[in-house]
């Protein structure tokens, strides 16, 4: 059975289960998946079909620290989630993870790109499940994104195809046009720089449970994807650095803490994008150590602000604050993950980054290696301080708040576990890193270097607090680079667009009106508007001629 | 005393701070730390690189406002 298959047949079962059995059933499947975790390594399972070979079912060293932490974050989403009642939700995050999952195991670019397909499927109904006019165009455009990931995927392949005949999931490079292509789909899914709106776009759309759902697996997956294919890409390391620098000033300045968390996100995949261009062997265990703690943290962190969301009904800096004294595990827990993204010793942060730092140092990279020092710091303002500081503390609150759900408590309190766990044992986690591992992040020099480094930048806080020099939260919005498409592209567009969707009204309403007036049964001619136009439309049209060009240029 | 609550605790946390960072520096003084690069060696480098750069995300965050920040219901209309 390929791994994550158990999952979406759970999912595609679950209106028929009793609802009493749907969680224990969604947790059933999640167990019988990992069960395949114990196959070892090897190919298990192929496919003929048309004249290709497709491996359904590969697994080895890259494959393994991945698949066990998505099926374990697959298990704290279902925990988190136990009270969540939308049925849709529930399918569209098992199924999701499933996908995901089966991704994972994908030995061709064909059944890569099917998986691909499926997670950006199912996770646009958790975005939609935000069930919010708002939840709902921000799904439209992540799904035209997503798409289009997958789209350019699929040329990339069948490039490959024609040029190679080959289309097995091996290391490509740049030199090539399919790994232009290649290298573009699962750039835009990992977020990179220009590529990264609709991330900030659609995770704080989505519902309390749905925004950990997302966050644990579509940008974790193009990070397999891009350390399975690109490693030791060197444009990935700038790529990386800048990703690792510039969320952290729009972070600075979002009101909505979600958001500020999709930043946060989007600058640790930063540190992960570095790891896999230097491509070296402590590098990409890097890579994967942090992935893997990522996860957890970054799930940690987006599920205590479900929680506040959850009670509070808003994630709005401007409207929080206080809450410690009425959600005081809310509170711990969310600090637990704080410092863990911080990279605190005895944090799980620290044993994954020290990889990468290390790495970085090996080969003598000096400017990259201050930039992501810049970032750490710059990690602590958003996701250590910003976050529990304004959700938590900032001022007393007056209205009474109860404190989360057992089951958040629940799923919160296994993860700050892990943290902290991981932290202070980090040879369990070095132990299924790709590769041997002869690491020891608790030297003196580093533990003095990375605390002097964090805790005057605490110490600034203060600081910037006590001369209210610290910037306080406005209600607004923060440009991000879903303008371009979501106001740039439409302004270009809307008036040419206007004159075709006329044209086009025209002639629909002259063909009505023929057609009705031979049958008898009208006597004037009615102006029908069959075309709206609409931003999630023309960016659809926009993207789809973009790409026709694209492939044009392919073929010649 | 009641109300007061958070702004104790606010003072306890600066001071338990500020004690942390006078030990981490007497620290970097006794023993000589091994870094990758040389400027990393020096003593209380990492302490006023982690000060001076959050005072800089502030402050080019706060910049950023001017050119990046618009009304709440900007995508809306």
């Amino acid at each position: 059975m390929i791994p994550g298959l158990w999952m979406i047949i759970a999912s595609i079962l679950l209106p028929i289960i009793p609802h009493y059995f749907r969680k224990p059933a969604m947790v059933l499947s999640v167990f019988l998946s990992s069960l395949t975790l114990l196959n070892g390594f090897g190919t298990f399972l192929t496919w003929e079909i048309l004249g290709f070979n497709l491996t359904l079912y590969h697994s080895d060293n890259l494959t393994l620290p991945f698949a066990i932490i998505f099926h374990l974050a697959s298990l704290l989403v279902i925990i988190y989630g136990w009270h969540n009642k939308n049925m849709m939700e529930n399918i569209a995050t098992l199924a999701y993870a499933g996908s995901a999952i089966g991704a994972l195991h994908a030995g061709d670019f064909i059944s890569l790109f099917i998986w691909w397909e499926a997670t950006a499927l199912t996770s646009v109904f958790i975005v939609l499940a935000g069930n919010t006019a708002s939840a709902r165009n921000s799904a439209m455009r992540y799904l035209i994104i997503q798409v289009c990931s997958g789209v350019l995927l699929l040329i990339g392949a069948s490039m490959m195809v024609y040029q190679t005949g080959n289309h097995e999931l091996t290391k490509l490079d740049l030199s090539s046009n399919f790994g232009v292509f290649i290298f573009l789909a699962f750039g835009i899914k990992a977020a990179f720089p220009f590529l990264n709106g609709w991330l900030q776009d659609s995770y704080p759309e989505s519902s309390p449970t749905g925004t950990v759902a997302l966050s644990a697996f579509t940008t974790k997956l193009a990070i397999y994807a891009l350390a399975r294919t690109f490693p030791g890409t060197e444009s990935l390391i700038w790529i990386g650095a800048i990703m690792t620098a510039f969320p952290v000033f729009f972070a600075v300045i979002e009101n909505d803490l979600r958001r500020v968390l999709s930043f946060s996100l989007n600058n640790q995949l930063g540190f992960m994008v570095v790891g896999i261009g230097i491509g070296t062997e402590l590098s990409l265990n890097g890579t994967v150590a942090h992935a893997f703690v990522h996860i957890i943290y970054k799930a940690l962190l987006f599920m205590s602000m479900g929680a506040v969301l959850h009670r509070v009904g808003t994630t709005k800096a401007s409207e929080l604050g206080g809450l410690y004294k009425y959600m005081p595990l809310t509170t711990i827990f969310c600090i637990v993950g704080a410092m863990s993204i911080s990279a605190f010793p005895l944090f799980s942060g620290f044993v994954a980054k020290s990889l990468i730092m290390s790495a970085l140092g090996g080969q003598g990279l000096i400017l990259i290696y201050f930039i992501l020092f810049f970032a750490s710091a710059g990690v602590l303002e958003h996701s250590g301080i910003k976050i529990p500081y304004f959700a938590f503390f900032a001022h007393e609150r007056k209205t009474k708040v109860k404190e989360a759900p057992f089951n958040m408590l629940l799923a919160m309190g296994i993860a700050a576990l892990l943290c902290i766990g991981i932290g202070v044992y980090p040879k369990y986690l070095y132990s299924i890193l790709p590769y041997a591992v002869d690491y020891q992040p608790y030297s003196i020099d580093h533990i003095v270097s990375q605390l002097q480094l964090l805790v005057f930048a605490i110490l600034a806080f203060l600081f910037l607090v006590k001369f209210n020099l610290y910037p306080s939260e406005i209600k607004s919005t923060v440009l991000n680079s879903d303008w371009f498409y979501r106001k740039m592209l439409p302004g270009i567009g809307k008036p040419l667009f206007k004159t075709l969707s006329f044209i086009i009204n025209e002639i629909y309403s002259l063909i009505a009106f023929l057609f009705k007036l031979s049958l008898g049964k009208t006597k004037s001619f009615t102006q029908v508007h069959y075309i709206k136009v609409t931003s999630p439309g023309f960016a659809a049209l926009v993207l789809i001629l973009i790409l026709f060009l694209m492939l044009l240029i392919a073929i010649i | 005393m009641k109300n007061n609550n958070l702004k104790t605790y606010a003072k306890y946390f600066s001071q338990f701070i500020i004690a942390i960072a006078g030990l981490l520096v007497i620290i970097d003084f006794t023993i000589h730390r091994h870094a990758y690069f040389y400027l990393e060696e020096i003593i209380g480098f990492p302490a006023i690189f982690g000060f001076v750069c959050f005072v800089l995300i502030v402050i080019v965050g706060k910049q950023l406002r001017k050119i990046l920040m618009r009304k709440e219901d900007y995508y809306d209309k």
